[in-house]
């Protein structure tokens, strides 16, 4: 086992360093290399799982650095939980390796793109590998890094510039807090292995600390981009759409869940920590539905969806984190298909981005738009697409809560169902634009179905996305029980035995069957609304045109930018140019240093003065060098 | 032990290899030229770069669990008794990262046109072995004069072939540096008076030490002085502003010696003599120099973020992360020690690396001002996948050696101050604002109007810079894979020292 999770771990990371180091230049070298080596990591992870009896758990250790009492292991923690992450982020990752091929097929540095791939996959892998706060961190550091530098592949272009080094410093900012609350844990409790600590926590649960919690939760916000850290990633979208799709939409940043849930499952958080953690997502799930109806590039449109979703996880942590990890295996399969479909149009239509340029492609790119189709179908949650188990589980949960609980709770309630609403609203914004009506650019008009190698993928992602959720609805076990349908079950082992138990704790709640019908006629009623408003596919937003005023609050996202680039430009760097202007040249190199020299110099002229060599100041110097001798003696 | 042995001449041959080369090179000045100069010189950075990643290996492999003292040495040349060498863990990292910085620096310069090569390259020689020389001698007073030895030289090139406003610089810098030079000999000399020591060498001042411990005046009063006096020569608050215009002024190779090595002197004695022997004065200090340090860290830091011209922002970036080093001396655990020479090493490396890449990016645009550049990814992918590699590297970012330095020193200080670690970590966005916006300033975008007409004709690196820049990002990677080549000995070393175990 361990040599195969190294395997898993390593194969992409050598990839990477092959395509740098010697097929820089190549054509189809970079891309060959890295794919394989993606698909290669995918048949290793499949191996492992499929080794094993399904609930396995491995772990492993390596002394990586050892000073003082401090020891940081490099480890493996290979459990249901790793299980399901390992296996959403290499076949996501191989089919939109896959999916890249074609995508990328006209672009002059490949081999770039594909070595950023191939790293991104190394250090995704290494945060679902990691046995320990430390090592997380340090992968968790390292796909920061390789989403800069993907961000940053149309490195000409202003928004690239400028949103590559947004993701990063607001990631940093994030990272400051997790890696304070990762030295609080080590320091309090004397280890940050998640199986120690699950052992601390389980014998004395007043261990807990709330602002541990807190501290690790800034990680969570700044990689999953939650308030108030959640600005980077519409900016993201600069980068490629494969890296949109694999990057910013279904693994890296839902690695903050991940990580989320790791934590939640082996008590970490406490109460407050997740009244917290829900309260923020549930107004991000909210709010980023809004904001998604306020934006025309279809990638930032996908973007502010995952926002919301990322939200709706959240506030799966706070309801029990295998409801977190099963909308985060849903939401990865259908995003991934949304954000795939996104780019075979894009490519299709000349880079032509603006949803109400676009128009008419149902006819022109049916495999396209099937996949289109489905996806959307299940990110609004209608029955029997895998989007509607996660999202009414989320929901019946929330609504348990809610029953007898505290204002609050009610609040979550509603925020969730307002997100469950909003959904259909912007998602048929998109659709009806894009797919339907009739082209509204040339590009558009041009369009033809993408190659092989991205309708392949989309076709694949479309399954998972309208039946990845059967494993867990129907337990649909085929190979000796080693697959689940269409998941190892392996994978599907760590969501499946909590859930089980959640489930029928749902059923219990009164009413639930009458709210999640109430849920799934409101998300008719949203995809109605939706129709009416844009179904028409006009070539421009009818919201925009009548409705200015509302139309600028959902563009403006909340002015969270305008606050945070005035925050830069008016605050931090004044402070920088004043104290370097101010104290470090004026105050400290003139005043100071020169001052000093100055005095220095004029002592200096002083003492030359009365050293001029003439006969008069010897003799001066004679007699007050004798006086002197004269009183040392005699006083 | 015949492997000792080997590694006994190793020794003599990587400290006295490139002083020999540089005695050669002027005695016999008329029958050298630029080009055979230039070869002496990176033949004896060779033989002293091989000698010592040898040694490294060796005390890796054989001294790892036990730490200590190896490969002792007191040579004599012609019946002149020469200063006794010896290395032990601390001192490793610092001697290997002296040879490898030397080995670049030397290949930088011999690929770059010098006036006057065969005179660069005396004083760049004599320079390499005065380093190497203070990082591996046990002799306290040895140390001081190796020291002086790598400083003077600088002076001089700074004055013949430096940049803008070099005279004011390199005059600023020597008076700083003599000064802060002189405070801690005047505190070496104390130490060694006090103790009533038979001579300077570590060890006796150590068994002095032991058998008449100093009294708590006094160790406060001689571990302010070294803290002051080295603390000048590292750039502590507020004794820095030496350092950002010296660098940019200096020459390349030189900068990159005295900014990657020579500054870690500062810190080197102060691990390696002054918190052994002054483990009353060190507590003593302790807070002090962690407020000072993180005024290094923030404010240095913010400084950092309004330099728009390149060299200056390096210089001033090298600055804010000596504050960690002192932190991690501060914090007084084995920890922080620890990830101060982790973090010495790293920075020393990465720091090198980006004053020669910031020179070949200076070279080509003929600007200093960041905002006049960009879009320079286009015509040198190269050079700015080194660039990317160095600012990622001095950003503490995984998989290099800085990241260890960092990540040991904030653990470390946790347990020293909450609160202290806390203002610290916000050097890692600090440095992060720095490090990517010159990245996007320099490389991503459209080229700036100044540089339009130029721009095609701009070439990516060449085969001969691209070399010494290879060494110094391998061996970043390196320690990054493998901190325990680093820290194996180190964890043992340290742990022998009461100051740095005695629990708080």
């Amino acid at each position: 086992m361990y040599f195969q999770l190294n395997a898993v771990l390593f194969l992409p990371l050598l990839s990477a360093i092959v395509i740098a180091l010697f097929l820089r230049r190549s054509r189809w070298g970079g891309a060959a290399v890295s794919v394989v080596s993606a698909g290669a990591a995918f048949g290793i992870a499949l191996w492992a799982m499929f080794s094993e009896s399904p609930a396995f758990a491995f772990k492993s250790s390596y002394e990586l650095l050892k000073l003082g009492g401090f020891t940081l292991d490099f480890g493996f923690l290979f459990d249901g939980l790793s299980r399901n992450m390992v296996f959403i982020v290499c076949f996501v990752g191989f089919l939109i390796h896959v999916f890249s091929v074609g995508y990328m097929d006209d672009d002059s540095s490949k081999s770039r793109f594909f070595a950023g791939m191939s790293f991104f996959m190394f250090s995704m892998t290494g945060i679902a590998l990691s046995s320990n706060l430390f090592m997380m961190f340090i992968f968790w550091e390292l796909v920061g890094f390789s989403s800069y530098a993907l961000i940053a592949h149309y490195s000409d272009t202003e928004e690239a510039r400028a949103a590559s080094k947004k993701a990063f410093i607001v990631n940093r900012v994030g990272d400051l807090g997790f890696l304070l609350g990762i030295i609080f844990c080590y320091s309090w409790l004397g280890t940050t292995d998640f199986s120690e600590l699950a052992r601390i926590f389980h014998e004395d649960p007043s261990k807990v600390s709330t602002s541990m919690g807190l501290l690790v939760l800034c990680g969570f916000l700044g990689k999953s981009a939650q308030f108030p850290l959640q600005v980077w990633l519409p900016d993201a979208m600069a980068g490629p759409t494969p890296v949109s799709a694999l990057i910013h939409a279904a693994t890296m940043v839902a690695a903050g869940v991940f990580m989320m849930a790791r934590l939640a499952s082996i008590g970490f958080l406490s109460e407050d920590a997740l009244s917290a953690i829900t309260a923020l997502c549930a107004l991000m799930a909210f709010f980023a539905g809004l904001w998604a109806l306020g934006q025309n590039d279809i990638k930032k449109i996908l973007a502010y969806s995952t926002l919301a979703h990322l939200g709706l996880m959240g506030v799966g942590i706070g309801l029990g984190y295998d409801l977190a990890m099963y909308h985060l295996t849903t939401h990865a399969f259908f995003k991934a298909t949304l954000f795939l479909a996104a780019g075979s149009v894009i490519h299709a239509c000349g880079h032509q981005q603006d949803i109400f340029k676009l128009g008419g492609l149902f006819k022109k790119m049916p495999i396209t738009s099937a996949a289109a189709l489905v996806a959307t179908l299940s990110i609004i949650a209608i029955p029997y697409f895998s989007g509607y188990y996660s999202k009414e589980a989320i929901l019946a949960a929330s609504y348990g809560r809610s029953v007898d609980g505290a204002i609050f709770d009610k609040i979550i309630f509603w925020l969730v169902m307002g997100a469950a609403v909003l959904t259909p609203v912007y998602m048929g914004r998109l659709f009806f634009n894009v797919f339907c009506g009739k082209p509204h650019s040339d590009g558009a008009a041009r369009a033809r179905e993408s190659s092989l190698w991205m309708t392949l993928p989309l076709a694949v992602l479309a399954l998972y996305s309208l039946a990845g959720a059967w494993s867990f609805a129907y337990g649909l076990l085929w190979m000796d029980g080693k697959m689940n349908f269409l998941m190892p079950s392996a994978a599907t082992t760590f969501i499946g035995s909590v859930w089980e138990i959640h489930r029928s704790a749902l059923l219990k709640i009164p009413d639930v069957h009458a709210i999640k019908n109430a849920a799934f006629i409101a998300t008719l009623a949203g995809a109605v609304f939706s129709y009416i408003l844009y179904g028409r596919s006009r070539g421009y937003d009818l919201v925009e045109r009548r409705l200015p005023g509302v139309y600028r609050f959902f563009n403006k996202h909340g002015w969270f930018d305008d606050l945070y680039d005035w925050y830069v430009a008016k605050v931090q760097q004044r402070v920088a140019t004043l104290l370097a202007t101010f104290v470090d040249l004026l105050l400290i190199e003139l005043l100071v240093v020169r001052g000093v020299g100055m005095v220095c110099a004029v002592i200096g002229q002083g003492f030359k003065r009365m050293h001029d060599a003439s006969a008069n100041s010897e003799i001066k110097w004679l007699v007050a060098g004798f006086a002197l001798l004269m009183i040392l003696i005699y006083a | 032990m015949e492997m000792d042995d080997f590694c006994r001449v190793l020794l003599n041959v990587a400290v006295y290899a490139p002083i020999f080369g540089s005695v050669c090179v002027s005695a016999m000045f008329p029958f050298f030229g630029n080009r055979s100069a230039k070869a002496v010189g990176v033949a004896a950075a060779g033989l002293s770069f091989a000698s010592a990643v040898f040694i490294w290996a060796a005390y890796a492999s054989e001294f790892s669990s036990s730490g200590g003292f190896a490969f002792a040495t007191s040579p004599e040349f012609f019946g002149v008794a020469l200063p006794c060498l010896a290395l032990n863990a601390v001192s490793v990292p610092m001697f290997a990262l002296a040879a490898v910085v030397g080995l670049a620096a030397s290949l930088w310069a011999a690929r770059t046109e010098i006036g006057n090569a065969r005179l660069y390259f005396i004083l760049l020689m004599f320079m390499q072995g005065g380093l190497l020389g203070a990082f591996s001698t046990t002799n306290v007073m040895w140390m001081y004069m190796f020291h002086e030895f790598a400083l003077v030289p600088t002076f001089i090139a700074m004055c013949l072939w430096g940049g803008a406003g070099k005279r004011m610089a390199a005059m600023q810098m020597a008076v700083y540096l003599t000064l802060g030079a002189l405070v801690s000999l005047v505190g070496i000399i104390a130490l060694y008076a006090r103790t009533n020591s038979d001579d300077f060498s570590l060890l006796s001042i150590a068994l002095a030490v032991a058998k008449t411990p100093l009294g708590a005046d006094w160790q406060y009063a001689v571990f302010g002085l070294l803290m002051f006096g080295l603390g000048t020569l590292v750039s502590l608050f507020p004794f820095y502003s030496w350092a950002p215009r010296a660098y940019s002024s200096a020459p390349t190779s030189f900068a990159m010696l005295h900014a990657g090595v020579l500054k870690k002197f500062g810190l080197y004695v102060l691990i390696q003599v002054a918190v052994p022997l002054l483990s009353a004065g060190c507590a003593d200090w302790s807070k002090t120099m962690a407020v000072l340090a993180l005024f290094n860290v923030v404010y240095i830091g913010l400084v950092t973020m309004a330099q728009r011209d390149l060299k200056m922002m390096v210089s001033y970036s090298s600055v804010a992360h000596m504050g960690l080093c002192f932190l991690g001396i501060a914090s007084m655990s084995v920890l922080g020690v620890g990830g101060a020479i982790l973090l010495m090493f790293g920075h020393g490396a990465s720091v090198a690396l980006m004053f020669m890449l910031s020179n070949a990016v200076v070279n080509r645009t003929g600007q200093w001002d960041m905002l006049k550049m960009g879009g320079l990814y286009k015509r040198t992918p190269v050079l700015a996948a080194f660039f990317l590699a160095a600012t990622l590297a001095g950003l503490g970012l995984p998989g290099f050696a800085n990241f260890w330095g960092e990540l040991a020193i904030l653990v470390s200080l946790w347990n020293f101050s909450p609160a202290i670690c806390a203002v610290a970590s916000t050097g890692l966005v600090i440095s992060a604002v720095y490090g990517l916006r010159a990245m996007a300033n320099i490389f991503m975008g459209e080229p700036t109007e100044g540089l339009s007409g130029k721009f095609n004709l701009i070439p990516d690196m060449t085969f001969g810079e691209k070399i010494p820049a290879a060494i110094l990002l391998a061996l970043l990677l390196f320690v990054g894979f493998f901190p325990k080549s680093v820290t194996a000995g180190l964890d043992a070393d340290l742990s022998a020292v009461p100051t740095l175990t005695q629990s708080k």
